[in-house]
């Protein structure tokens, strides 16, 4: 990529090690990824999106498990399927299962590392379950784990060789809150040792929680990319349906058509339905209204604050 | 070659499950079985024409080619049905040493029973025909058979999920069907290649008793190991590359 491509596109990093241009995918008619250029450096990037918005298929053609239709994607300038010396360098946390059952963790871990020629994989083994904390279970089969723990013996796997490269998908699923914050810091502190982490998720508040720079797909495209703080701004712009129901709904709904906050109002039934930008002001106005009016609120609901609603709307203004 | 033999390790262990070995093996020695209580009071002439029908109307046209299907089937199908195989092409070892890998784990899982099938029907062979020399014969020609089989049947298991089906209609129709009607395709089908050997390594009598079904069971084959081993080692060749190319080419499940 040139220093001008990259200083006018977001979705590009100077120091790229994985990149990705003009990609596409498509399984029969179904198209899964179409024309996607970016590419991650050093540090954590969030790859966010709906389910079923392509990041699954990004994330393995990065591998090299799937061939794009169209377009290269390389890690350190190489074709993962032909050049597999990649591997030392890359590690891959898939989102399906792609666990050994009947193995304990540390076997599957060592085994990882026996794979990947390690001098000592025992040790190897036992650092790496160490550092995703799962000591306590590495001697029972992984049949018998949660999820949680299926993912936490995925991610030790994936370790097991340093990899300069770590891939997750969606590597929080299944995780209960401790797991999630343990993992988190976990990924984060590899970003800000210098490893290239891509992580992706559709949960909007994980990547939050992991990362400023976020890629964002949704039908299969890059809907937005860059600093979180834009692509908030971004969903700023987003019209938020708001359910209210109170004791009097037509006389809060015809006080509401006054406001500047709102710029669509729906009396129905029992419940008003209210449009908006700005959710925190629209909050504001409701609750002086109400005290105003005299009314009730027992209802304040915004219907329409999905991630997947979100990232359509981007894809529809592009 | 650590991980070669690590891959090679762990699908050995995959496969063979207890119930599964436990049930394959007592088909193994099936034919043995037969054999053994089918020759209690015959001649020896009529004991070297039995031994010659378990082989061929039961244990090296059937037994070994369902059992190194189950096998051979199941060393990539497994990986794929299991979704694992991203978990092993992720490693810095090319696809025609983890195909390699997976033929020698085919074979190995395969012979274990299939050996063991040849080596009971050698020691019903001792102790009926007073005779050692049918032992290694029906080994030799028993693991020939076996890694031909093993070379077509692992591509199959990964390529679809129907290996099973797909190699049971190969077997007889092709094998115990057409094969065996048309005598110049004989050298096309990897129970005979494994017979051509047994054959030719036994005690002369042997190719006596087989004079009723030389037709079916050789067609225009000569009797000849050093032939048989070479063409199957060639087969087993290919099949490591070509699956090494499947593995390259085809989007990993």
């Amino acid at each position: 990529m040139t220093d001008a491509a990259v200083a006018s596109n977001p979705a590009l990093v100077a120091d790229a090690t994985v990149e990705a241009t003009a990609v596409s995918k498509w399984f029969g008619h179904k198209v899964a990824v179409s024309d996607v250029t970016c590419s991650f450096g050093p540090g954590l990037t969030g790859l966010l999106g709906p389910n079923g918005a392509g990041k699954t298929t990004l994330l393995r053609m990065m591998c090299g498990l799937t061939v794009p239709s169209e377009g290269t994607l390389t890690i350190d300038g190489q074709l993962p399927r032909r050049e597999v010396e990649v591997y030392e360098r890359l590690g891959f946390v898939p989102e399906e299962a792609a666990v050994y059952g009947a193995l304990t963790g540390r076997e599957f871990v060592e085994y990882a590392a026996k794979l990947t020629g390690l001098a000592d994989p025992k040790a190897a083994a036992a650092r790496t379950i160490a550092v995703v904390e799962l000591e306590d279970a590495a001697d029972r089969v992984i049949g018998g784990y949660s999820k949680g723990m299926r993912q936490r013996v995925k991610v030790a796997a994936a370790l097991v060789h340093e990899p300069q490269i770590l891939i997750l998908d969606e590597p929080l699923n299944g995780t209960d809150p401790i797991q999630r914050a343990h993992l988190i810091a976990l990924f984060r502190r590899l970003g800000d040792e210098g490893h290239t982490v891509i992580v992706s998720s559709h949960v909007l508040q994980e990547v939050e929680r992991m990362t400023d720079r976020v890629i964002a797909m949704v039908d299969g495209k890059l809907a937005a990319a860059g600093h979180i703080g834009a692509i908030r701004r971004a969903m700023s712009d987003i019209p938020y349906r708001v359910l209210i129901e109170t004791d009097d709904t037509r006389r809060l709904g015809a006080a509401l058509v006054g406001s500047d906050v709102v710029f669509g109002v729906t009396v129905d039934g029992a419940a008003l339905r209210v449009e908006t930008t700005d959710l925190a002001s629209l909050g504001r106005v409701i609750a002086r209204l109400a005290r105003d009016l005299d009314l009730r609120l027992t209802r304040f609901r915004p219907e329409d604050e999905s991630l997947e609603s979100v990232f359509r709307y981007l894809v529809r203004r592009r | 070659m650590t991980a070669v033999l690590a891959i090679t390790r762990m699908t050995v262990r995959q496969v063979l499950g207890l119930r599964r070995l436990i049930g394959l093996a007592l088909l193994a020695v099936a034919p043995a079985g037969i054999f053994f209580l089918g020759s209690a009071r015959s001649d020896p002439g009529r004991i070297a024409e039995g031994l010659a029908g378990a082989v061929v109307g039961a244990f090296i046209n059937l037994v070994v080619p369902v059992i190194t299907l189950i096998m051979a089937s199941s060393v990539l199908g497994s990986e794929r049905r299991d979704q694992t195989l991203s978990f092993l092409v992720l490693r810095p070892i090319s696809r025609l040493s983890i195909a390699g890998a997976k033929l020698a784990a085919a074979f190995v899982t395969a012979f274990a029973l299939t050996g063991f099938g040849a080596l009971a029907l050698g020691i019903v062979a001792l102790v009926r025909l007073h005779d050692a020399g049918y032992v290694v014969p029906l080994l030799v020609g028993t693991a020939v058979a076996t890694l031909a089989y093993a070379a077509i049947f692992m591509p199959l298991g990964y390529i679809t999920e129907r290996a099973t089906l797909i190699g049971l209609a190969y077997v007889f129709v092709w094998e115990n069907g057409i094969a065996g009607a048309l005598e110049g395709l004989a050298g096309l089908s990897p129970w005979r290649l494994g017979f051509s050997a047994m054959v030719d390594l036994a005690p002369a009598s042997f190719e006596t008793a087989i004079a009723d079904i030389r037709s079916f069971a050789l067609g225009t084959l000569e009797p000849g190991a050093g032939g048989s081993i070479v063409k199957v080692l060639v087969l087993g060749v290919l099949s490591v590359v070509v699956t090494g190319w499947i593995l390259r080419r085809r989007d990993l499940a």
